[in-house]
């Protein structure tokens, strides 16, 4: 997937704290494109720039608020052909249906005319499968897939077969011309994937709200605290409260008093936005 | 944050009457959105108790009109006698002249008769001879219909019906209201309602349902609702009318109000809803031949619209 790398000049005033590179990719992926229902999955950001940078900041991931949120893991590259940026964030959707995935952002300075601009990567299109109904409407296209799957496997461990045969034969070779060499480092194995715990998830909602007191960082992180308590688009505040998860008091306090902040009037939003800061507040006390 | 001064009143009423949440809250909403209510159920489920206790609780005058096959319109809306002594016509007011009115079995009457107090619903003022005269301030209709016997009676045509502000559906107690009902009611005498508010606080909680804050995503959400009525369905004729939007808007504001907030949430519009939508749109043969409850296929309809 090619990179889309254009977009419109960034705020003047964050211009000073923003990097300065040259933008050669930047694409956002999908493991699958027609992932299973309750069946995890991953999307990739990857940012190729010129230079050599030990981070990269400024990148703003699209709000998945139809999926559940596993881990996310970050990784930076650098070398002679610049510096790669690849995030891993792992997934999994609890309802069957088409879903957009809207473009993750960086704001930099580009280095090739110094001007502050906003990138962004290609969106997603994904068609969530259901898992038992609809496997079993497209049973003839299972069966196909599973024959084939069973070809492609057995295929598969006849090369290894003979791959293993013929390194086993070179080996042996080998083995009688030259003396033993020592035998190969073990690779050693990467960290699990760093999840993010409800409380992290509250506290950057916090900071967010904190930092920019609109309407639409309220609604934002409505939204986020939804998602993290498990409900999904359409809902309700009063679907919401009826979710287990929104029994303890703490979380109904915030909740209501996020819903307020979304829907209050503007001379209202000012409190509105005071009162849902203290909730999450509370909310963090509560948890520790 | 509003004063609570409209729960005042409908914590008065639900002390008069057991259960009927309902009926009491749309009572309410119609007080502060100035609408008129239908109430379908069938009788002894206290739908004149409520109406009367509302009147008396707001010291305002109550009326009542049992609509008969052979009820004129002057009957409703008054008349012009001769009075001999003057040798002058006189013009007798009708009983629509009174702040709650309680039209019972309105589809009982002949479409004339309804056309009049429907007129007099939508102008609020009825005109008698060459004089029109205002009716009362505030001015609701409660008109019941008995779902039950409908032998003899003459449906209310479409957009009649798209004149009441919302439709209620009147069930029957459960047990327990039922078992409160017995001791509430064993006692002789049981003490008249107290008036908790006058007709003056009543236009004054109208205006501050208007001014109840409707954020734009809710205009929207309240638009696709009504929308969604008019998308082809099965069941379905014909959807709800512009009508229906300016109600659910009009009710998601009372609503809020009754909750002592001054902003409506999506939660006030989907639970008004029904009432708001169900009297507006058309459903065709198939529902009753397939068994089908119109509440239901209006509950998938409100279910399929995401809310903001």
């Amino acid at each position: 997937m090619l990179a889309a790398a254009l977009g419109g000049n960034a705020g003047g005033a964050q211009a000073q704290s923003l990097q300065r590179v040259t933008v050669n990719g930047f694409t956002l992926t999908s493991s699958a494109a027609s992932p299973h229902v309750d069946v995890p999955f991953t999307l990739v950001v990857t940012l190729r720039v010129r230079e050599r940078i030990a981070e990269v900041q400024n990148i703003d991931l699209p709000i998945l608020a139809q999926l559940e949120l596993l881990g996310d893991e970050r990784e930076t590259t650098s070398g002679r052909g610049g510096t790669q940026y690849r995030e891993t964030i792992s997934v999994v959707a609890h309802d069957a249906g088409p879903m957009t995935i809207a473009p993750a952002t960086l704001e930099a300075i580009d280095a090739r005319d110094g001007k502050p601009k906003e990138w962004y990567t290609n969106g997603l299109s994904l068609r969530v499968v259901g898992s038992g109904s609809a496997a079993l409407r497209a049973g003839s296209h299972a069966l196909f897939d599973a024959l084939r799957a069973t070809l492609w496997f057995l295929l598969w461990i006849l090369i290894w077969l003979v791959g293993i045969a013929a390194i086993v034969l070179i080996v042996f070779v080998l083995a009688r011309r030259r003396p033993r060499v020592p035998a190969p480092v073990p690779v050693p194995t990467e960290p699990p994937p760093r999840v993010v715990t409800p409380a992290q998830r509250v506290a950057d909602a916090l900071a967010v709200l904190r930092a920019e007191r609109t309407r639409a960082a309220a609604v934002t992180v409505r939204n986020a605290i939804w998602q993290m308590i498990g409900a999904s688009d359409g809902e309700t505040l009063g679907d919401v409260l009826a979710r287990p998860a929104a029994r303890e008091p703490a979380m109904r306090a915030l909740l209501i008093a996020l819903e307020r902040s979304a829907f209050t009037y503007d001379a209202d939003l000012a409190a509105a936005i005071d009162d849902a800061c203290a909730a999450l507040g509370r909310y963090l006390d509560s948890t520790v | 944050m509003i004063a609570r001064e409209p729960a005042e009143l409908r914590a008065a009423l639900a002390a008069t009457i057991v259960g009927q949440e309902g009926v009491l809250d749309a009572l309410l909403l119609a007080l502060l959105c100035n609408g008129h209510v239908l109430l379908e159920g069938p009788p002894g489920l206290a739908k004149t108790l409520a109406c009367r206790a509302l009147a008396a609780a707001l010291e305002g005058e109550f009326k009542r009109i049992q609509f008969t096959p052979d009820l004129l319109p002057s009957d409703i809306v008054g008349t012009r006698i001769f009075d001999q002594r003057e040798s002058a016509f006189a013009t007798v007011l009708g009983p629509i002249f009174a702040n709650v009115v309680l039209a019972d079995e309105i589809n009982r009457a002949p479409a004339k008769v309804q056309s009049a107090l429907l007129e007099a619903m939508q102008e609020r003022q009825v005109t008698i001879g060459p004089q029109s005269h205002e009716l009362p301030d505030p001015f609701v209709v409660m008109a019941t219909m008995n779902p039950l016997d409908s032998e003899g009676t003459y449906a209310l045509p479409v957009a009649q019906m798209d004149r009441f502000l919302m439709k209620v559906n009147v069930g029957y107690p459960t047990r327990e209201q039922e078992l409160r009902i017995l001791d509430r009611f064993a006692v002789a005498d049981t003490q008249p309602l107290r008036a908790v508010a006058t007709l003056d606080d009543v236009r004054r909680w109208r205006a501050q349902a208007h001014a109840v804050h409707l954020d734009e995503k809710l205009k929207r959400y309240v638009v696709e609702l009504v929308a969604s009525t008019r998308e082809p369905n099965e069941f379905i004729d014909y959807g709800a009318s512009p009508r229906a939007t300016l109600a659910l808007a009009f009710l998601a504001r009372g609503r809020a109000m009754l909750d002592g907030r001054d902003f409506a949430l999506p939660d006030d519009v989907r639970a008004i809803a029904p009432q708001a939508l169900r009297h507006r749109i058309g459903f065709n043969y198939r529902l009753a031949a397939e068994r089908m409850d119109a509440d239901r296929v209006i509950d998938s309809l409100i279910s399929a619209v995401p809310a903001p």
